[in-house]
């Protein structure tokens, strides 16, 4: 987090969004606190355009964010969405507080990859298990970004991180796999690099009723960026030939391009080949589970006699 | 929103119910609408009665994955404009310590009942010993006011849940019931009003008046007075667009003077210390020696008293129904000038007794009845009584 980022002067070029943005609203210019070449710019943008072009109520799709670098795309989303920062892992329980209390509302949830696997892992699985009517989005950036750099349980194989300086020698967490086993009803995972599948599997979680789960692989240029090269080795920690270091967000873009697979491609490849890959696409879109709060309308059905 | 009122209330007159059945009865009158919880001894009938009686009135109980979980929901329905509640015991309420800090620092207002066992650690867990006294006063990182309240009984349980709910409303901030698990798993007969006079004593949810971003206390410049505005409902137009963790100053609006801001949410309580602090007499009159009591050896210390009495030695009860905040101007009133002052407590720190020396001055002797895992019998208290009559 690099301090107050740039103020733009106004002569810029108009922007479409920019007044739709809690910033552009406000000061009438852009202003973000994110590191130049980081992902959460393109995903606050992309998130806002989806927000104005479908035209959401924001008093029907209250945001839910989690403690991170991405907290302070609570200045960049849409001016009169109804945000609560909440602590560190805990944006799953208090949104399921929130959508069993008025089950008008579809909490739509930020949080990141130490947030939602690390801390927060168990709120996480258990919001799946409920398939409650919701849009969890979690930024992987394979590290802990706020606190300077730490290794995240999805943190690749291989990385140099501060807390692991000489190689991250634990085997990485896969947030789909999780969600899936859990019961999640939408699941998908894309990247900054595919702006278009974002919001294209954005906006079906937003008309999906049950649990959506979206993982967003997203570079952190200042923390992971500079620290690692762009191949981390293999399974034996042995380093390839011909590496460069990562040290300016195109190329940080470029290394993500690299180490995805899409969904159908990955069923041909074997497990070495998919090692520290992020395969991309939907991975479920069941529509047929029924949702947390209607089936807790049963209940109340059951209980007062109605049914 | 109190919704479907026939079955919320109970038939008015006496019932038979056990401490943490009359505790939900109570949030029940008072128009709870939200549980989240998970089970622990002996706080466990809570989550079990609300998950058989909340569908019954179209609220929700919820069983969470855990006590983090339980109260970031219990948070996250208060937020949408349901009353609510949650109910633990000793290694619960400590995860829960999070964000109940959280909740104080964000005005949102809930109830927490927490039924103490036996601890440090796991403890031995039906046993009932008031060792949470200190956690609750200073209930999570940061500064802030909480409100306790300790009933001594089944009936107390019901009432004064609806009194910690009016609280919550009224001040937006941590209120907690002091229960423990002698007095949450004991049967007693209780006296359930009329609908309408629960009605009477309700503070309903309210929209805030004004819409114009005020949603935290501020301190009134004309009058100098503590404002603290209804509470922000998500999902409507009296939500702020953002609502973090920020300071907030004078005028409800955030402010880059974290002083002020722990001032307006220490001294909106503090200042109220007269509305808050409910206490109970008993023949102090004339009395030269006096107990200091509150939660269940209030009961012992009421047989106590009238045996002494009996024996000639004058002695009064001074009861404390709200132990946080402690109010040092009464507590000072009434112990000047008497010969002792005997405090017993479920505890061995004795948490009161230390706030008790704190406003006593030095030669009057304070004499703590430590117990822990078992009651004060009468006799226990009269011994001390004896000693410096
Ligand atoms: C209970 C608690 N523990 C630790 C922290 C410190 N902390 C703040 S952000 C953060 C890491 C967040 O990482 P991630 O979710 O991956 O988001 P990123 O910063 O990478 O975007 C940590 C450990 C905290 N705020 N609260
Ligand atoms: S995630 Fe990384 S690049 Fe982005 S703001 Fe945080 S530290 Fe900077």
């Amino acid at each position: 987090m690099s301090g107050v980022g740039p103020m733009y002067p106004q002569e810029k070029p108009e922007h479409p969004y920019l007044e739709s943005s809690y910033v552009g609203n406000l000061l009438g210019n852009y202003s973000s606190r994110f590191c130049a070449g980081c992902g959460y710019g393109i995903i606050s943008q992309l998130y806002t355009r989806t927000f104005e072009d479908e035209g959401l109520d924001p008093k029907k799709y209250p945001l839910i964010i989690g403690i991170g670098c991405y907290s302070q795309i609570i200045l960049l989303v849409h001016h009169s969405a109804q945000k609560i920062l909440t602590l560190h892992g805990r944006a799953p329980a208090l949104a399921t507080g929130i959508r069993m209390g008025n089950p008008k509302m579809k909490p739509i949830i930020f949080s990141g990859d130490g947030d939602a696997l690390g801390i927060g892992g168990n709120h996480f699985v258990h919001l799946c298990r409920r398939n409650l009517n919701c849009v969890m989005f979690i930024f992987n950036n394979g590290i802990y970004g706020m606190t300077g750099g730490q290794a995240a349980p999805t943190t690749l194989f291989g990385a140099k991180s501060t807390t692991t300086p000489y190689r991250m020698f634990e085997r990485r967490i896969d947030g789909i796999e999780i969600a899936l086993a859990a019961g999640a009803t939408y699941v998908a995972r894309t990247t900054v690099a595919h702006p278009r599948t974002f919001m294209k599997y954005f906006k079906t979680a937003l008309k999906h009723n049950g649990t959506s789960i979206i993982e967003i692989i997203t570079p952190c240029i200042t923390n992971f960026g500079r620290k690692n090269l762009d191949s981390l080795g293999n399974e034996n920690m042995n380093l390839e030939e011909d590496i460069s270091k990562m040290d300016s967000a195109g190329k940080m873009i470029e290394w993500i391009k690299k180490n995805t697979v899409r969904i159908n491609q990955a069923k041909f490849m074997d497990e070495r080949e998919l090692f520290n890959k992020y395969v991309i696409g939907e991975f479920r879109h069941d529509t047929s589970q029924i949702e947390y709060s209607e089936q807790y309308n049963r209940i109340k059905d059951i209980a007062q006699g109605r049914r | 929103m109190i919704s479907n009122d026939e079955k919320r209330f109970l038939e008015p007159g006496k019932h038979l119910m056990m401490g943490n059945v009359a505790m939900s009865e109570g949030a029940l009158s008072a128009g709870a609408s939200f549980f989240g919880g998970y089970p622990i001894t002996p706080s466990t009938e809570v989550i079990e009665h609300l998950s058989k009686r909340l569908p019954e009135v179209g609220g929700c109980c919820m069983q969470m994955e855990d006590e983090l979980a339980s109260i970031n929901s219990v948070i996250g329905a208060s937020l949408v404009g349901a009353k609510a509640l949650t109910a633990t015991s000793g290694p619960g309420f400590s995860l829960m310590a999070e964000t109940i800090s959280m909740a104080a620092n964000l005005e949102i207002p809930f109830v927490f009942c927490d039924v103490q066992r036996n601890g440090p650690g796991n403890g031995y867990v039906t046993e009932p010993h008031h060792n949470d006294i200190g956690f609750v006063r200073f209930a999570g990182n940061g500064e802030f006011q909480v409100i306790a309240l300790a009933p001594m009984n089944c009936q107390e349980l019901f009432d004064l849940t609806i009194t910690a709910f009016n609280f919550a409303e009224t001040y937006r901030c941590p209120v907690f019931i002091l229960s423990d698990a002698y007095l949450g798993h004991l049967h007693e007969v209780i006296n359930i009003p009329p609908k309408e006079e629960i009605l009477k004593r309700v503070i309903p949810r309210e929209l805030p008046e004004d819409t114009s971003g005020r949603m935290f206390t501020y301190k009134d410049r004309v009058s100098g007075e503590y404002v603290t505005p209804k509470p922000p409902q998500m999902g409507t137009e009296y939500c702020p667009g953002l609502f973090i963790h920020q300071p907030h100053g004078p005028d409800g609006l955030p402010t880059p003077k974290p002083m002020e801001f722990i001032e307006a949410i220490i001294d909106k309580i503090n200042i109220n210390k007269d509305k808050i602090c409910l206490t109970d007499t008993y023949k102090i009159e004339d009395a030269e020696i006096l107990i200091i009591a509150y939660g269940l050896p209030v009961r012992s210390s009421y047989r106590a008293v009238d045996i002494a009495r009996k024996e000639g030695i004058k002695v009064g009860l001074f009861r404390l129904i709200t132990i946080w905040p402690f109010h040092d101007e009464v507590v000072k009133e009434v112990v000047k000038n008497k010969k002792a002052i005997i405090v017993p407590e479920l505890n061995y720190t004795g948490y009161i007794a230390e706030q008790v020396e704190r406003v006593t001055d030095l030669k009057t002797p304070i004499i703590r009845v430590p117990k822990v895992c078992e009651f004060h019998h009468p006799n226990d208290i009269l011994e001390k009584i004896k000693e410096v009559a």
